[in-house]
């Protein structure tokens, strides 16, 4: 089926201005960290003179930067591995089991939605204090993890719309309730736990408010945390931003244009519908 | 034991139950209960009832910032909602009859929803910073000379330029979400429009929009809900004052600024009082906020009644 639209002239231009837009800034970003602090600030469209990796050095031996990247791996990989855990023992429960306040549970769990971690965060800080967790990076990860509403949302419906049949086959075979959750629902439902990840990774990595209030200590900040110190003063650390920058950008959008397909098809089922 | 052993479920929902019930629905009773109190949250509480909504309306200087973080916060909502997404929708549309090159453009378009908050101001500066920034460069080039600005600086821009990084960031995010529900309409009623001979626009007007409302509704709450919770972008572009003349100030840095943050705004009661007023602040956001998710249940409720 055709869908095209007769003239599409017009809607191409906007749209090729548009993502030429996006990759000149990037370009120029990853051009500009191979050029010295000196020249960037004061011959700044001028001809590079000094053109070589002296940033990139001063990033990883300086600034230690292998250290914000481990502290922010880290934190993106314990808080998925509990989320995912959680999320589906709890989508299963309630998807797989009849019980009265089924809808109320399911419900309970949704109201997360509504509510984003900055209207509770001065509870989160005293509680995060009180348990000695201030400045580590386990408070980050159970604030974090805590928010359950949407994996639970779409793992729930995926487990409500699984044949009954499913359930009683797999019971017939001897295999107890969790045998069952482990051998055969949990590997079903990992299309949607694909696209948990894909979604939570961003917004995990990319988390700055939580990590800002909870880390003081440089040694367990995360990267965008280190990213602020030195946009903070440009005049000073203009290229260790740049080139601070450019690290932790340009991998991470080379590995998502390369598997862009399926990670925006995991992002589409993701959408909260109806 | 027994009692456990009918009831199955219970093992699998409890651990995930206990972690969200602690560090996401508690912790907004909390703020509520913490709002009633005056507290600098190591000393004594003392238990003040409504008072700090009071002082929070009442104070010139408090409810000045209140309206004015309020202010910017609406703004940001009305650019999203009446910008970008109709712009969202429309290239949702283009990608979704499969404009050539579709591929390109929407990994294009939604890759820098992966570039952290940070890195994303720090690019707006590249461009528009009075002296290293491309635009004023640019303008120059086209004999437009005149029209450079230190653009990051002017207070009259500030939310502007906060919207248009929020824009260029988010937009690929609502356009996927959209895309991903065009996908769902049923190709049946797409054919019989094309044979019909409904032209390309009158299609998306009197079926694909139609068929997405619900998806349009909730992007909308989401979008609101951002405007209302935004931090980031206004803290790391103005810091905790929220820029010159607070030009850049919003309800979640406001917020911010009292539990956390400043020192020498206000003075007098408010460092004795970060806690209980922070929370207090909190508390209104999540009224804004509820009242609003509230209307939008009820009109979505509506819609499925009919």
């Amino acid at each position: 089926m055709n869908l095209r639209p007769k003239r599409t002239y017009a809607s191409s231009a906007i749209l090729w201005l548009y993502s030429s837009f996006t990759l000149f800034v990037l370009v120029y970003m990853t051009y500009q960290a191979f050029r010295s602090k000196k020249e960037l600030l004061s011959n700044t469209f001028g001809w590079p003179d000094v053109f070589n990796f002296a940033n990139f050095k001063k990033l990883f031996v300086d600034a230690n930067f292998l250290r914000y990247l481990f502290n922010s791996t880290w934190i993106l990989v314990a808080v998925l591995a509990i989320i995912i855990l959680l999320s589906s023992m709890v989508a299963y429960g309630i998807g797989r089991f009849q019980f009265r306040f089924k809808s109320t549970v399911l419900l309970y769990f949704l109201i997360g939605l509504m509510f984003p971690v900055q209207l509770g965060i001065v509870p989160i800080f005293l509680l995060i204090r009180d348990m000695g967790l201030l400045n580590s990076q386990w408070g980050v990860i159970v604030v974090l993890a805590s928010g359950l509403s949407m994996p639970v949302f779409l793992l729930t419906t995926f487990f409500e719309k699984l044949p009954k049949d499913l359930y009683e086959s797999a019971k017939i075979d001897g295999a107890g309730e969790w045998t069952t959750f482990i051998r055969v629902m949990f590997p079903l439902a990992s299309p949607v736990i694909f696209s948990i990840c894909i979604i939570m990774s961003v917004q995990i990595w990319n988390q700055f408010f939580v990590p800002l209030i909870m880390l003081q200590s440089e040694a367990n900040k995360t990267i965008p945390l280190m990213i602020m110190k030195f946009t903070n003063n440009l005049m000073y650390n203009i290229d260790l931003a740049m080139v601070g920058s450019v690290m932790a950008t340009v991998p991470i959008l080379i590995l998502f244009f390369l598997f862009s397909g399926r990670v925006l098809e995991g992002v589409a089922s993701g959408g909260i519908k109806g | 034991m027994t009692w456990f052993k009918k009831r199955p479920f219970l093992w699998f929902i409890l651990p995930g139950f206990i972690l969200y019930s602690l560090f996401s629905v508690y912790p907004i009773f909390s703020a509520f209960q913490i709002s009633l109190n005056q507290w600098d949250g190591i000393g004594v509480k003392t238990f003040v009832g409504l008072d700090n909504y009071v002082e929070l309306f009442g104070n010139d200087e408090l409810f000045a910032q209140l309206t004015g973080a309020f202010r910017h916060s609406v703004i940001l909502f009305l650019l999203n909602a009446l910008a970008v997404l109709p712009a969202q929708l429309y290239m949702a549309y283009l990608l979704y009859s499969g404009i050539r090159g579709h591929r390109f453009f929407q990994a294009m378009i939604f890759s820098p929803q992966f570039i952290a908050t940070p890195v994303i101001v720090f690019m707006g500066t590249l461009i528009f910073d009075g002296n290293i920034g491309v635009f004023n460069k640019l303008l120059e080039a086209v004999g437009l000379g005149e029209w450079t600005r230190p653009w990051m600086g002017v207070p009259e821009f500030g939310i502007f330029i906060v919207w248009i990084m929020v824009a260029w960031s988010g937009i690929g995010v609502g356009m996927i979400f959209f895309l991903g529900a065009m996908k769902m309409i049923s190709s049946e009623v797409m054919e019989a429009a094309l044979l019909e001979g409904a032209s390309y626009w009158r299609r998306f007007f009197s079926i694909v929009l139609p068929q997405i409302k619900t998806t349009v509704l909730n992007m909308l709450i989401l979008t609101y809900i951002f405007a209302m919770t935004m931090f980031d972008y206004s803290f790391i572009l103005g810091g905790v004052s929220g820029g010159i003349n607070r030009s850049v100030d919003v309800m979640a840095l406001f917020f911010y600024r009292i539990a956390f943050g400043d020192n020498s705004a206000v003075g007098g009661t408010m460092n004795v009082n970060a806690m209980g007023m922070g929370t207090t602040i909190a508390c209104v956001m999540f009224a804004v906020i509820f009242i609003v998710a509230i209307i939008q249940v009820v009109i979505t409720y509506r819609r499925t009644e009919d």
